[in-house]
């Protein structure tokens, strides 16, 4: 079975006033199918740029990068995939429901499986009230929420979240875990960036540690972290020694 | 094309929803019911300035209406941060521009129509008419014209900000449908670089003149040959391929980072 993300020797420099910033240097990673994947560091590390290049936004990369081995610049390698970003937004003048309509008729689903995955999502995400009423009139979380109802209408195998609970309150964030955990369960892969420590302890499975576009450690929590020891201060020593 | 008509169809939903189709017809309203209030020199049976002036507020306003709606599509995409979602689909980049063309086209289609149809309305009430034929050829055409704006206006979004594709897109159009017709009298009295320029102006800018068949409905000179209306519609349609291959050539290796949001 093709690994859910399979990165491989990828760098990426952006031109700057100040020469030029490498982004990501030689970054190589592997998630398995089925995993809950934590993708850690500071800001600045290259989290958000190595999801950019896994979505195809980034096509000028060195290296290679595949999503169930296909190449991240083919457009149906983002078949399989929900992504939520750590700004979601979504058309104001559009109501919850047909921004999820509209996703589902972007991933090509038949008017059937959209209005029935339309009704399994907003009741996930606890959207299910607010469906008919323009995003305009909706709070942060709100809209945080029909953005991540949004990544889950193709009912994704590999789901990737960017700072996922950044706008959420405490039980936006319990929602968030059990989401995943649900995800998991299911038999599907979530790539989960995330600066909240103690969230990623709770869920993942492996954890890769990122800072200044090198990959400092990579693994399963309970062989990274010393006995004894919290993930944060691993996270600190690892990335500040 | 499952995909490309769901982004068309938010191109409609927004248009729709923001009302500016109402606001233009308004304007346009407001502009026949003053012409039609006129009686200077015992002028009110003569419906000929009618036409004219409202003919010519249609094409200023659908070539407003197809200038804003296709600069901000690609630009405002961005700028929202609904591009990161979209893109995270599998819409290529390719099947977004042809999405964003075909709605900014048919939406400016269908409000053309329905400027058309006011002014149709304030016309016959002075008494006058346009012959059948004649405005069905003039809308055509005029629907031809305003799909290269679309495409022109698309394609330079993809490399220019949203303003400064307003003002090129604003420029190139205003002066290809003003200048073209003159070009070839214009080149007689130059030489050298004036002349390579102008000559290479007259190639390469869309000859919008062709569309406009105002003169023949203002003045009832009949329908022009539907083969030649077809030949034109060609024109418009290598126009169009033209820009948007353009614009595909500009986005296609675009990259888009967290800057472009804020």
């Amino acid at each position: 079975m093709n690994p859910a993300i399979d990165i491989q020797g990828v760098s990426v420099s952006f031109p700057s006033r100040q020469g030029t910033v490498h982004a990501l240097q030689d970054l190589s990673l592997t998630v398995e199918p089925g995993i809950v994947y934590g993708f850690l560091g500071p800001n600045g590390a290259g989290k958000t740029t190595t999801i950019h290049i896994l979505l195809g936004f980034q096509e000028s990369i060195r290296g290679s990068a595949r999503l169930f081995g296909v190449p991240v610049t083919e457009s149906i390698a983002r078949d399989r995939i929900g992504y939520l970003s750590e700004n979601p937004e979504a058309y104001d003048f559009l109501t919850g429901r047909e921004w999820l309509t509209m996703a589902g008729r972007l991933f090509d689903l038949t008017s059937g499986e959209v209005k029935s995955r339309i009704e399994t999502v907003l009741s996930e995400t606890g959207m299910l009230a607010a469906a008919d009423r323009r995003i305009a009139s909706y709070s942060r979380g709100m809209r945080q929420r029909i953005c991540l109802a949004q990544a889950l209408i193709n009912d994704p195998d590999l789901l990737i979240l960017d700072e996922p609970t950044g706008g959420l309150d405490p039980i936006g964030r319990r929602d968030i875990r059990r989401l995943i955990a649900n995800r998991k369960k299911a038999g599907k892969t979530v790539f989960f960036s995330s600066h909240e420590l103690s969230e990623v302890e709770l869920v993942c499975d492996r954890i890769a540690i990122l800072a200044k576009g090198h990959l400092l450690a990579e693994g399963v929590i309970a062989d990274l972290v010393p006995r004894g020891e919290s993930l944060e201060r691993y996270f600190i020593n690892t990335v500040a020694p | 094309m499952k995909r490309i008509l769901t982004l068309a169809t938010i191109v409609w939903l927004e248009m729709v929803r923001r009302k500016e189709l109402y606001v233009l017809l308004i304007l346009l309203a407001a502009l026949l019911a003053g012409l039609l209030s006129v009686d200077v020199f015992g002028l009110s049976g003569i419906t000929g300035y009618a036409k004219d002036v409202g003919l010519l507020g249609v094409w200023l306003l659908s070539w407003i209406l197809a200038v804003n709606i296709s600069v901000r599509q690609l630009p405002q995409e961005a700028q929202r941060g609904t591009l990161f979602s979209l893109l995270a689909m599998p819409v290529s980049r390719l099947t977004l521009i042809l999405g964003k063309w075909l709605g900014a086209w048919s939406g400016v289609g269908f409000a053309l129509i329905c400027f058309y149809l006011t002014l149709l309305a304030g016309v016959w009430l002075k008494g006058g008419g346009f012959d059948a034929n004649t405005l069905v050829q003039a809308i055509l055409l005029h629907g031809g014209a305003l799909a290269v704006v679309c495409a022109l206006g698309i394609a330079l979004s993809t490399r220019l900000n949203r303003d400064a594709a307003l003002v090129t897109a604003y420029l190139t159009t205003g002066s290809a449908f003003l200048l073209m017709p003159r070009i070839p009298a214009m080149l007689a009295g130059t030489r050298g670089l004036e002349s390579i320029s102008l000559f290479g102006a007259y190639y390469l800018l869309p000859h919008f003149e062709l569309f406009d068949l105002r003169r023949r409905l203002i003045h009832d000179w009949g329908r022009v040959g539907w083969f030649l209306i077809g030949e034109i519609l060609l024109y418009a349609f290598l126009m169009t391929v033209v820009f948007l291959t353009l614009a595909w050539l500009g986005y296609r290796k675009r990259r888009f980072s967290r800057g472009d949001v804020l």
